[in-house]
């Protein structure tokens, strides 16, 4: 009788599964979900793909071993040229509060001159951004740099980060500015 | 014999290959590069500037480096990476001259 009751219920679980991956299936193929950036994704599909990123990076980035000389002024200059060039049309620079870039991506990519973090020493947070910046992340727009940049100018550019929300539109200028002498810092 | 052979011939345009991807360069950028502008670092507010600290040390390196149309003698010392405690006194008054 309670073997009856068992196989009933595997049966009714079997089933639901099959309607579940059936539905799932038939989802997928219609095309009914709105794939467009400027259309935002509903909550749980948001929290979904927010905590999946979130782990993934903490996971992956804890073994990140951060070098002891972050705070130097040859990091901020070679970092400073290399933000400029490569990352301020998304992540802005100071005085600028929004882009083509910030307002059309999806999700839209943080503002990095802001301190959202209050300074002070954060390694977790330098090993999350080194691991960024290297390895990317994936359907978001932002690329891995790692390919075409050694650790060392990645982490030259954490280093500036970690100073950029400090910085006046006139002090950024001239820690970006290439000038004609920023090849020897590569 | 002949999978040897075929691996050096294989080898070859991989080795082309890699030898081409190269890394992002900054002389990419130089051509288009503007230069700092050094005298926005006169406006600044001196007394509040903390001379050790590396934000300004960069600072005075790049200024240094770029000249400052020729007033880098009032700016810095003959290098931005010797004793920056002695040249932070240096600056101030330096700077505290000019403005």
């Amino acid at each position: 009788m309670a073997s009856g009751k068992l196989l009933s219920c595997v049966k009714c679980l079997l089933a639901i599964a099959v309607i579940v991956i059936a539905g799932g299936a038939v989802f997928l193929y219609s095309g009914w979900y709105p794939m467009g950036a400027d259309v935002p994704h509903n909550r749980f599909t948001y929290w979904i793909l927010e905590t999946l990123r979130e782990r993934s990076i903490a996971r992956a980035a804890g073994d990140v071993e951060i070098p002891m000389n972050l705070d130097s002024s040859d990091r901020l200059l070679s970092g400073g040229a290399d933000y400029n060039d490569m990352c301020a049309g998304c992540h802005l620079k100071p005085g600028k509060t929004q882009s083509d870039f910030t307002l059309g991506l999806y999700p839209a990519p943080p503002n990095l001159t802001r301190d959202e973090h209050r300074g002070g020493i954060n390694n977790a947070l330098d090993q999350r951004r080194f691991w960024i910046i290297k390895h990317g992340i994936k359907a978001s727009g932002m690329p891995a740099w790692g390919p075409g940049h050694d650790d060392e100018r990645i982490w030259n550019m954490v280093a500036f980060l970690k100073r950029l929300p400090e910085l006046t539109p006139e002090q950024y200028q001239i820690l970006t500015a290439r000038g004609d002498d920023q090849a020897e810092h590569h | 014999m002949k999978l040897k052979s075929l691996s050096r011939f294989a080898a070859l345009p991989v080795l082309i290959i890699a030898l081409s991807v190269q890394a992002h360069d900054p002389k990419e950028h130089r051509q288009d590069a503007e230069k700092p502008d050094c005298k926005a670092m006169k406006d600044m507010d001196h007394s509040k500037m903390d001379m050790d600290d590396p934000v300004m040390k960069a600072m005075m390196q790049k200024c240094v480096k770029d000249g400052d149309d020729g007033e880098e003698d009032s700016h810095t010392p003959s290098s931005a990476t010797d004793d920056h405690g002695k040249h932070g006194v240096d600056n101030k008054k330096s700077s505290e001259h000019q403005h």
